[in-house]
């Protein structure tokens, strides 16, 4: 429970909550630990879990295809890397859809706090503080990754 | 202070990575990410502080290993 605290509190995702709703949603969650190469989650595939990295470092990778504007080749091409702090599966977890990008390990015995869905939307149901919070924090996240993109296809025109 | 960084790095061969750290980004420091080493060159606000963190754009150059 310790390890799972210190892991929320530095994450963006719950500025704002005070600390006992963090460990509402520590509760609900699992650590899981990866090796390089390993992959988390792939895309096209349902998407069931929030993820936050503890520790280490992750790649997103996606396919020419499957997002609308994103070209490339057929294989799955890197888009971003995720270090400690960050967050994935946040879009799977608004809209339901399938996995948008793979997301393989770069680093041995990176840390992932493993936080299910469903069980992450009934406590948003049952406090709607944490509910309002979070999703704003998540919003804010893919916000914050959309500039980033953008800054990147700047960097390579 | 926790210092969301959006990484950018100078070339396109490289995809760029967002971490959180607990120092913030000085020009001319070395960063590693994965088993590579990059240049800091520039930093940037990208959007203002919320809370304990500060949200900012460092752009990265790859250094030549020997």
């Amino acid at each position: 429970m310790a390890e799972r605290d210190d892991l929320l509190l530095p994450s963006e995702l719950f500025v704002g909550l005070p600390e006992e709703k963090i460990r509402q949603i520590a509760a609900i969650g699992h650590l899981a630990t990866f090796n390089t190469g390993d992959v988390i989650i792939e895309e096209k595939e349902p998407s069931n879990d929030l993820y936050i990295i503890q520790r280490g470092l992750v790649e997103v990778l996606v396919s020419s295809g499957v997002v609308p504007d994103v070209h490339g080749p057929p294989e799955p091409t890197p888009v971003v890397q995720l270090g400690r702090g960050q967050v994935f599966g946040e879009m799977g977890l608004v809209d339901q859809g399938a996995r948008s990008a793979t997301v393989r390990c770069l680093q041995d015995h990176t840390a992932i706090l493993v936080v299910p869905r469903e069980a992450f939307w009934r406590l948003c149901e049952a406090d709607h503080q944490i509910g309002y919070v979070v999703m704003r924090n998540i919003a804010r996240d893919l916000s914050f990754k959309l500039r980033h993109r953008n800054l990147r296809m700047l960097m390579e025109t | 202070m926790v210092y969301k960084i959006s990484y950018v790095i100078t070339g396109g061969q490289y995809p760029g990575a967002i971490v959180n750290r607990e120092a913030p980004p000085q020009l001319g420091e070395i960063v590693e990410l994965g088993e590579k080493r990059f240049e800091v060159i520039e930093i940037a606000d990208l959007i203002p502080p919320q809370g304990d963190f500060a949200f900012l754009h460092v752009t990265l150059q790859p250094i030549e290993e020997a």
